[in-house]
């Protein structure tokens, strides 16, 4: 019996998985940061942790299953690495789903009956639909590990948002703090990610052509920073 | 299908990456991994084999030292530094992995993330969608298999699919993947492992 879904006095519990190896200066955590204040403004307990931590010790890995076994509602933002999600962030999942199913088996969970999945995926490639293996990726997680799918939001041109909270990033990121606050009021709701969130997450922030032209501008120019303009395309193991 | 009538190359350089742990489910990833050994070695190719899961590499930390500041080589020092070297001498790169959830271990993947000192940050259009180009000139043909304690349709697709991304990001000569099932895996793979390796040296 599921003691704490009875206390109707015990607020809902949202944690969030920040998957980007940058944690806390991350543009995935710039996203899913937003959603948790969103989420937590609407009575849910929002609860953060970093992949990285969590899989730094034992004790910590203890405290993730902990939280993770506490939560009406599992958030997970990660940058796409080489088409999908970052490896550490893959050894996390596999922690908690080999967790999940021997629990399953040996006793019943002590957590919520339904616990919902979401997900906030970003490429530094325009096209959001660069996304799609990561986010089939973390679907498969949720039916393997015993989660509801609570849907997802894919963004492209992620690198426009640069670590920035959204508040400093400006008007480049009004669709994304559009479909944030859609997304938080169906999930605070209760609900999965409406369908409208999720187009407006993908919709580009601005011209393909002016977003490679900046981003390659501003490779240039870090480059130049670093002193590093005349070894760019250096091969050191040719 | 046209047949090729070209003479098999002898100088081919192939690149094992093996995810598959140490124990457990890894013992179909060795059987393939040594299925393409020896293929390869009854061919007279050169071949660089790496078992992931006991080498000591760290995970990629995102921060393109390796193309802001110190463009080619990684800011972390570790057992990855080789790969990258078998990398860029690499014709022919196979990739083994448990299907984790449709997509790679966390053993390949981690060894995967580092190797973006091999690319440049800076961005070119190809096949219609944005990538990035490679430091080095050669491309390259990549063979991945995967593997699953019994079918599961729906992570094979996932997988299909991802390494179909891989092939298009890394603008590969000629991609090819299967899953095979633990069990099942010594009567068909050495055949189909041996075919592929084939086409894949006849793509060079």
């Amino acid at each position: 019996m599921n003691t704490r879904m009875d206390n109707t006095k015990d607020k809902r519990k949202a944690l969030f998985f920040v998957g980007s190896p940058k944690g806390k200066t991350s543009s995935s955590r710039s996203i899913g940061g937003y959603l948790m204040r969103k989420l937590a403004e609407a009575g849910l307990e929002a609860e953060e942790m970093t992949v990285a931590a969590a899989l730094q010790s034992t004790e910590n890995q203890h405290r993730m299953h902990k939280a993770v076994d506490a939560a009406d509602l599992v958030i997970i933002a990660f940058p796409l690495y080489y088409d999908q999600l970052p490896a550490p962030l893959v050894q996390t999942l596999e922690l908690i789903a080999e967790r999940r199913k021997g629990t399953l088996v040996a006793s019943p969970s002590a957590g919520p009956l339904v616990q919902k999945l979401a997900v906030i995926v970003q490429c530094g490639f325009p096209e959001s639909l660069q996304n799609q293996p990561a986010l089939d990726i973390m679907r498969q997680f949720a039916t393997e590990a015993g989660f509801e799918w609570a849907g997802a939001l894919a963004l492209g041109m992620g690198g426009a948002v640069g670590g920035r909270s959204l508040e400093r990033a400006g008007g480049v990121v009004r669709n994304v703090v559009k479909a944030l606050d859609l997304a938080a009021a169906s999930l605070a709701a209760g609900d999965g990610i409406p369908g409208e969130a999720t187009a407006l997450m993908a919709k580009p922030l601005m011209p393909r052509w002016l977003y490679v032209l900046a981003a390659n501008w501003g490779f240039r120019r870090e480059i130049k920073k670093h002193g590093a303009r005349g070894r760019v395309h250096d091969r050191p193991y040719a | 299908m046209e047949k090729r009538n070209e003479p098999e190359r002898n100088d081919m350089n192939i690149l094992i990456l093996n995810g598959g742990s140490l124990n457990g489910r890894g013992a179909s990833c060795r059987k393939i991994a040594e299925a393409a050994v020896n293929e390869s070695r009854a061919r007279g190719w050169n071949v660089t084999a790496y078992d992931l899961d006991g080498m000591a590499i760290k995970p990629c930390r995102g921060c393109f030292a390796c193309w802001l500041k110190h463009p080619g080589t990684c800011a972390i020092k570790d057992d990855e530094e080789p790969i990258l070297r078998s990398i860029v001498a690499s014709d022919v790169q196979i990739w083994i992995s448990p299907v984790t959830f449709g997509g790679y271990s966390p053993a390949l993947k981690k060894a995967l993330d580092r190797s973006i000192p091999n690319i440049l940050p800076f961005f070119t259009k190809r096949h219609g969608e944005v990538h990035h180009p490679h430091r080095y000139h050669n491309r390259r043909s990549y063979l991945v298999f995967g593997t699953l304690p019994s079918p599961n349709p729906e992570a094979e697709r996932i997988f299909h699919n991802l390494v179909r991304r891989n092939a298009l990001n890394l603008d590969s000569v000629m991609t090819e993947s299967r899953v095979f099932y633990d069990g099942g895996v010594e009567t068909v793979v050495a055949g189909q492992v041996g075919e592929l390796l084939k086409a894949a040296a006849e793509g060079r």
